[in-house]
């Protein structure tokens, strides 16, 4: 599996959606039932997934499917 | 008046929350009469709860004036909604105005985004010393109602205050729902006070509520919010106002318990662990600050004016030296019993100040309780009060099947027959309880085996 493949698996498990819903839309503003449980899980999937340790600041800007994308950037991560 | 805040500075700010918006004592008072105006009389009402400073003065408001609030979730589900409101036909709701609009209500009146709306049904009589109804479990929505009488929520409020020694210095971070009677407990015991409460409803993932928690000087929270606060790594940030860090809610891991412990003790902090139910009005036992680092997981002694016992398997009940059994409290915030109907609100005491808590603890030679295991059948998860025989009846209702639940306080599982259930369940759960699906497991057997006492046997 590719590293976005892997992402895009952890969000369509967290939300119950299929890959097709994720786009520059999917966000904690667009997306109902966007709380910390399931922001928290995403963070400790990708963790876990990716082997990496999100900074604090990054578990708090991790709000959108984009937001996902950049940080895992930062982390030298090739999407 | 009601936790006498007619008595507290009229200019001093009593509440902010993360919109940013703020009320004092005096509107607060100010606010209690002019609802007295538009519902001059006794009767049932629904507060559709949010943490919001509308949603707060309706509650201060109806116990002020003697009206009676089931206090809900604003996010309940629509059918569990409509469901209590057949069951308990209130003569009037406060809640939002967006959700009034969305379900056709015209107001009477509104304010702080919050609207007082009459539903039609006529007025409910209620047993003269009721005050406030809360619902058992967090969001199953089972009609199953707790009682609470008015001398309940002032006596809880005061021991609060009490053995948190708060005083009119305080900023409280109440986080916890109000729906919630912990969170109902934070209000009361820091108004009571004359402390201010910031109150917030944003998620603990939000930067709005890490700003607010630089200005706190105590958080109240349950398992899970420390679960994230462990996670952010809180314990390196710089909170120099926080004074006190306090739990209740269901256990903390043995981990969490120790890292917040050995946290507080470093830092000059105070953490105290607590314990408490809906049916005893919140708090009933807690571990003082300077044991934390030698009890750990305790919740400690009874609260003031409290009295915990156990019973054990011979029904030898001691209240003290080492024991192990069901665990009793005997308090002034015993509540008054449960509702099941509109027809039960007319009841009186049925407790008569005692409770069996229905939790398994063992006593130590120093006189403090540890939580062992549970004999009622609910899990607690994120803070979430899950009654198994409830979401049995939801899905047995819904998908007229046989079912069995179980589970810890990780996750519930359910034991179904029919294999094409394990798709759809979790997300009915989810959206019948809120409870998210990662946290719900589906185990497909052949059979439910049950003995002849109807007992499910294949655990």
């Amino acid at each position: 599996m590719t590293n976005i493949e892997k992402l895009n698996k952890i969000f369509c498990e967290v939300f119950s959606v299929e890959e097709s819903a994720l786009n520059e839309n999917f966000s904690n503003c667009n997306v109902e039932g966007w709380d910390s449980v399931r922001q928290l899980s995403l963070t400790t999937a990708v963790e876990d997934e990716f082997d990496i340790m999100l900074d604090a600041e990054d578990i708090l800007d991790f709000t959108s499917y984009e937001n996902a994308k950049n940080i895992l950037c930062k982390y030298q991560i090739e999407l | 008046m009601f936790l006498d805040l007619d008595k507290k500075d009229r200019y001093k700010v009593a509440v902010i929350d993360d919109s940013g918006r703020r009320v004092t004592y005096g509107e607060i008072c100010d606010f209690s009469k002019m609802f007295a105006t538009q519902l001059p009389y006794r009767t049932l009402i629904f507060i559709l709860s949010e943490n919001k400073i509308g949603s707060l003065l309706g509650y201060t408001a109806s116990l002020t004036n003697r009206i009676v609030p089931l206090v809900l979730s604003a996010a309940t589900e629509e059918s569990l909604y409509e469901h209590l409101l057949e069951v308990y036909r209130p003569e009037f709701l406060w809640l939002p105005n967006h959700l009034a609009e969305k379900k056709g209500f015209s107001s009477v009146f509104s304010a702080w985004d919050y609207s007082l709306v009459k539903t039609g049904y006529p007025r409910v009589p209620m047993f003269e010393d009721l005050s406030l109804l809360l619902p058992t479990s967090g969001s199953t929505g089972s009609p199953k109602l707790v009682r609470h009488s008015y001398r309940n929520i002032e006596v809880n409020a005061a021991n609060v205050r009490c053995l948190f020694e708060l005083d009119g210095t305080e900023r409280a971070m109440a986080i916890l729902p109000m729906h919630y009677t912990m969170g109902l407990s934070v209000i009361a015991s820091h108004l009571l006070a004359g402390s201010i409460l910031l109150l917030s409803g944003k998620s603990l993932l939000d930067k709005g509520f890490w700003a607010m928690l630089k200005e706190a000087t105590s958080f109240t929270g349950v398992p899970y919010s420390y679960e994230i606060l462990t996670k952010m790594r809180f314990t390196r940030m710089d909170l120099p106002n926080l004074k006190v860090i306090t739990q209740g809610g269901g256990k903390l891991t043995e981990e969490i318990f120790k890292m917040l412990a050995q946290y507080a003790h470093d830092n000059g902090k105070k953490f105290i662990a607590t314990y408490g139910q809906s049916e005893c009005t919140a708090r009933m036992a807690y571990l003082p600050a300077e044991l934390a680092l030698e009890k750990i997981c305790s919740i400690g002694f009874a609260e003031p004016g409290g009295q915990l016992s156990i019973v054990d398997e011979n029904g030898n009940e001691t209240f003290e030296g080492e024991a192990q059994g069901e665990m009793l409290y005997r308090g002034e915030n015993v509540t008054l019993g449960y509702a099941n109907s509109q027809e039960d609100l007319l009841k009186g005491d049925e407790n008569h100040g005692i409770m069996h808590t229905g939790d398994l603890a063992r006593r130590d030679a120093d006189g403090c309780y540890f939580i062992i295991g549970r004999l009622k059948r609910f899990l607690k998860i994120y803070g979430l009060r899950i009654g198994l025989d409830e979401v049995e009846g939801l899905i047995k209702t819904e998908f007229n099947t046989d079912c069995y639940c179980k589970g810890n306080d990780e996750k519930l599982i359910v034991l179904v027959i029919d294999a094409k259930l394990k798709e759809v369940l979790p997300s009915f759960i989810e959206e019948k309880t809120h409870l998210f699906h990662q946290r719900i497991e589906i185990q497909v057997v052949k059979e439910i085996l049950r003995n002849e006492a109807g007992k499910v046997i294949n655990q």
